[in-house]
């Protein structure tokens, strides 16, 4: 029998992450407007997707680039400006889809998971 | 800010602006503008920590550019265009590299057949498609552009058919190998972002 391997299921939680990053990003806008910097610290502290700081950036141009998201430069405080982000119509709409999706979605998981968290004890595969 | 730490933001900067060749120079001034102002936004708490946390300059500036150069694939029908984007994509992934393979190989086959049929006019006796025997019982299938006589022991295949079935075959080559290439380019875009946990 094939032993576990913890590396799998590190691997299959980098990938649901993964999935779930443009929708991430897409929710933290939600409220208004943020810079870069600003926007990593909403998904830090208000999910646990830790996101590299070099990848938040190419990620942000590319919905740029799909018409997700707007960008204007604003003077700042600290002397330089910043560049912060919006959500266009086209992304408003794109969450509302998505968050439609994710909710429907992880109910269903979790009907089907229930079991699951029940414990060792109680699970078992009748033969 | 010291001297030193300006110095060492600019040579940061430096590095990611020489990746980003290929960009338009206002996409260049933008990425160059943004990360100029996250690093400021954090370098009072310490310029190492700030500039380790963007990654390698030229491994930032790959994730620009491979975007980017995917993005101008996706929304690209000529394929000159696209090639040009997938040797790009080939120089930076092997995924790329073998998109690249098959992309070559379905345009060659769809430029022969099309060129095929409109030599055939110019040139009847030495362009169509040859049945050639080995002379080992087996024979050989070959496509003759007019550059080379017609083969002695050959039957031509199609004859005048050659020009609307060639046309026909070229084009589908050509349209098939397009719609290919930009499947490959959005599958990869969905599946390449990349998160640190």
């Amino acid at each position: 029998m094939k032993e576990h391997d913890p590396e799998s299921v590190d691997k299959w939680e980098v990938q649901l992450r993964k999935g779930c990053l443009e929708l991430a990003i897409l929710a933290a806008l939600w409220d208004g407007k943020l810079y870069g910097l600003e926007i990593l610290r909403r998904l830090e502290s208000a999910s646990d997707l830790i996101v590299s700081e070099g990848t938040v950036y190419p990620l942000l141009s590319r919905l740029k680039a799909m018409g997700l998201v707007e960008s204007e430069w604003v003077e700042s405080d600290a002397g330089h400006p910043r560049k912060y982000y919006a959500l266009t119509p086209a992304g408003k709409q794109r969450g509302r889809e998505m968050a439609a999706m994710w909710t429907r979605f992880s109910a269903s998981m979790s009907r089907l998971l229930a079991p699951l968290g029940k414990g060792k004890k109680e699970s078992h595969v009748g033969r | 800010m010291s001297e030193d730490d300006s110095q060492r933001i600019e040579a940061y900067l430096s590095k990611v602006r020489r990746s980003l060749r290929g960009m338009k120079d206002q996409d260049v001034r933008e990425i160059i503008d943004e990360l100029r102002s996250h690093v400021l936004d954090k370098a009072p708490a310490g310029l190492d920590t700030a500039l380790a946390s963007l990654g390698s300059p030229e491994e930032l500036a790959r994730q620009y550019v491979t975007d980017d150069l995917l993005a101008r694939a996706e929304v690209s029908r000529s394929p000159l265009r696209i090639l040009d984007s997938l040797f790009r994509w080939a120089s930076l992934s092997a995924a790329g590299f073998f998109v690249l393979l098959g992309s070559i190989g379905g345009y060659f086959l769809g430029a022969a057949s099309i060129l095929c049929a409109l030599l055939k006019p110019f040139f009847p006796r030495n362009t169509g498609l040859w049945v050639i025997p080995d002379g080992a019982g087996d024979s050989e299938i070959s496509l003759r552009l007019g550059l080379s006589g017609a083969p002695p022991d050959g039957r031509e295949l199609l004859g005048w058919w050659i020009i609307p079935i060639g046309l026909t075959v070229g084009c589908a080559l050509v349209i098939l190998t397009t719609r290919f290439a930009l499947w490959c380019v959005r599958q990869y875009r969905r599946s390449r972002v990349p998160v640190h946990v």
